[in-house]
């Protein structure tokens, strides 16, 4: 008996304290496990450049192109005033306002996708003819890369963000769409008619069930596509903006600087997973909720 | 006029239209007078559900005639209330906001339905819990919850489908207590479906066993033992054979004619 009381309860004298260390441990343990896949694949990197197996000019390891930062740093302008030019003394904050400028534009495109698929995607289901009319459009247009966009937003939008932003909105709008009526379809029947019973009308439904009952789910689709959006920004820096980590890894290329390439890579990488990250908790903390899609009934 | 739900020659036929039309409820006449509590039995798929959702107003019927208190039923509305097997509770909402989700459709003062949602929610017994999710609540719990949100409506009717099979026998008779004692508050008339004969027997002031695809009314035993009943009296238990016999009979056929398909 009080074997059972004692292995039921607690170990510690404060259970709140006892499940906060448990949480940290869990987070470390989690962390740890980053760490050591980075330190594998940075190992063999270095391996690699210690046994002369690869040219270090060519692939350069990240003990290089991660030390010499002020010479990295007078690459970054974030205006793109002075693209491709040597500048004498760029600082951490021009690094830091290039990486701004390309996660701005990823930012405003994925909000206007993922706000304006939403509104498509639900007046396609409300608006019977409204959906005829623009659901065969949507699906044709979904299938076409956003690199094949890029002509296109060039023409509309000139040089600068607007056309970066579009070809963002480009990558998450018609796959959101598709994705917003994929959610609403698979709503629950029983919350609809529970709404229809307590006298809910056909506005009231789309608002007050199918609206929350789609978003968490509409989340996780936003939250796969952001690689393709980091892809998209970069393409389009490097042809039509002019700035940006896009500009600075195309800049690095034509001028066959590894070192700067890699170095970009990483920030780009980093700030991908700043991104995702980000996301995630948005997710969990404003959206907790299980989706319709996973969780029946309930 | 007749109070309470009338259904007259009631024809329920799925894809009526479609190539492969499936006849759920053929020709069924069923009164439930006010305040009476209906139990329906039969064999799964018989079309027990169709019936529900007919006379919720979410389904229309083939031909035939349905009203409440006179009136035909069209379309849903607040006084004839349903409860599915899941409590199929919004998620996204704590529970005292899904209590009070009918009445805020409804409109009306914010304090006036804070203070109805109180009172229901003691009523169902779960005064305290009105901050939490609903995915932190036991099976039985959310079934409450579902009952206290349909009765925020001052429902008339309450249509209740196979709402206790997915809880255990001890929460199951709780629940069924529970049950009785507010639909003798409320006066409203039940109509619940259920597949367990002991939960037919507690609950029933009159039994109706289906027959097999496409329903019909089979047999109608009454039950004026008082409640709360012992279900091991000789008495209950000959109507539970009775019933037993009566299923097995439309469940043999319901079986043979799967097997054809
Ligand atoms: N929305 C629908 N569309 C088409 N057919 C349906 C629909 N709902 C039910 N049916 C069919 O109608 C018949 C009766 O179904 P119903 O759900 O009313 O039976 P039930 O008596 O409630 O069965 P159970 O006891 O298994 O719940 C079944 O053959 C079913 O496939
Ligand atoms: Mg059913």
């Amino acid at each position: 008996m009080t074997d059972m009381i004692l292995s039921s309860a607690p170990a510690g004298p404060n259970p709140r304290l006892h499940a906060a260390l448990a949480k940290a441990r869990r987070r470390i343990v989690a962390t740890a496990w980053v760490l050591a896949s980075l330190s594998l694949f940075v190992g063999i990197w270095e391996l690699a450049w210690w046994q002369k197996w690869a040219n270090p000019l060519l692939l350069p390891p990240p003990h290089i192109f991660l030390t010499n930062l002020p010479d990295q740093f007078r690459f970054f302008d974030p205006t793109g005033a002075r693209a491709g030019a040597l500048n004498a003394g760029g600082s951490i904050w021009s690094v830091l306002g290039v990486i701004g400028w390309s996660s701005l534009r990823v930012f405003v495109g994925l909000v206007l996708g993922f706000a304006i698929s939403l509104v498509v995607g639900l007046a396609i289901r409300y608006f019977e003819i409204f959906g005829k009319l623009v659901l065969p459009l949507v699906t044709m247009l979904a299938p076409i890369s956003p690199v094949a966009w890029l002509p296109v937003a060039v023409f509309f939008f000139g040089i600068g963000n607007p056309p970066a932003i579009f070809l963002v909105f480009i990558a998450v709008f018609f796959i959101m769409v598709l994705a917003t009526l994929a959610q609403v379809d698979a709503v629950p029947k029983h919350y609809i008619q529970l709404a229809r019973v307590m006298g809910a009308s056909k506005r009231q439904i789309y608002l007050r069930v199918i609206l929350p009952a789609i978003l968490p789910g509409l989340f996780v689709t936003l939250r796969m596509n952001l690689f393709a959006a980091w892809m998209v920004v970069l393409i389009a820096e490097a042809v039509g903006v002019g700035s940006g980590l896009g500009q600075v890894t195309m800049m690095a290329r034509n001028t066959f600087n590894a070192s700067l390439v890699f170095f970009t890579m990483t920030l780009i990488g980093l700030t991908g997973f700043a991104f995702d990250q980000t996301l995630g908790l948005i997710q969990r903390k404003v959206l907790w909720w299980v989706g319709p899609s996973t969780v029946k009934g309930a | 006029m007749a109070l309470g739900l009338s259904i007259t020659n009631l024809t329920k036929v799925w894809n009526a239209d479609g190539p492969a039309p499936v006849p759920a409820v053929n020709s069924l006449s069923l009164n439930v007078a006010r305040g009476e509590f209906v139990v329906l039995l039969g064999p799964s798929g018989c079309g027990k559900s169709s019936l529900l959702y007919i006379a919720a107003g979410l389904e229309q019927a083939t031909s035939g005639t349905i009203t409440f208190d006179g009136l035909a039923i069209t379309e849903p509305a607040p006084e004839r209330s349903l409860i599915f097997q899941e409590a199929a509770l919004f998620p996204w909402l704590s529970v005292r906001d899904n209590v009070g989700f009918g009445l805020s459709i409804r409109g009306g003062q914010p304090q006036e339905r804070a203070e109805r949602v109180d009172a229901l929610m003691k009523r169902v017994g779960l005064g305290g819990i009105g901050d939490r999710r609903p995915e932190q609540l036991s099976g039985g719990m959310r079934q409450r919850v579902a009952l206290a949100r349909a009765l925020a409506m001052n429902p008339e009717l309450l249509l209740m489908d196979e709402p206790f099979a997915a809880l255990d026998i001890q929460t199951r008779a709780r629940m069924q207590e529970h049950l009785l004692e507010i639909w003798k508050s409320s006066g409203a008339s039940v109509m619940l479906v259920t597949h367990s004969i002991d939960e037919a027997l507690a609950l029933a002031d009159r039994i109706v066993v289906f027959t097999a695809r496409p329903g019909q009314i089979k047999a109608e035993l009454h039950i004026d033992a008082p409640r709360p009943r012992d279900l091991r009296s000789p008495e209950m238990i000959e109507l539970g054979r009775e019933c037993e016999a009566l299923l097995a009979e439309e469940v043999t056929k319901a079986f043979a004619e799967q097997e054809l398909l």
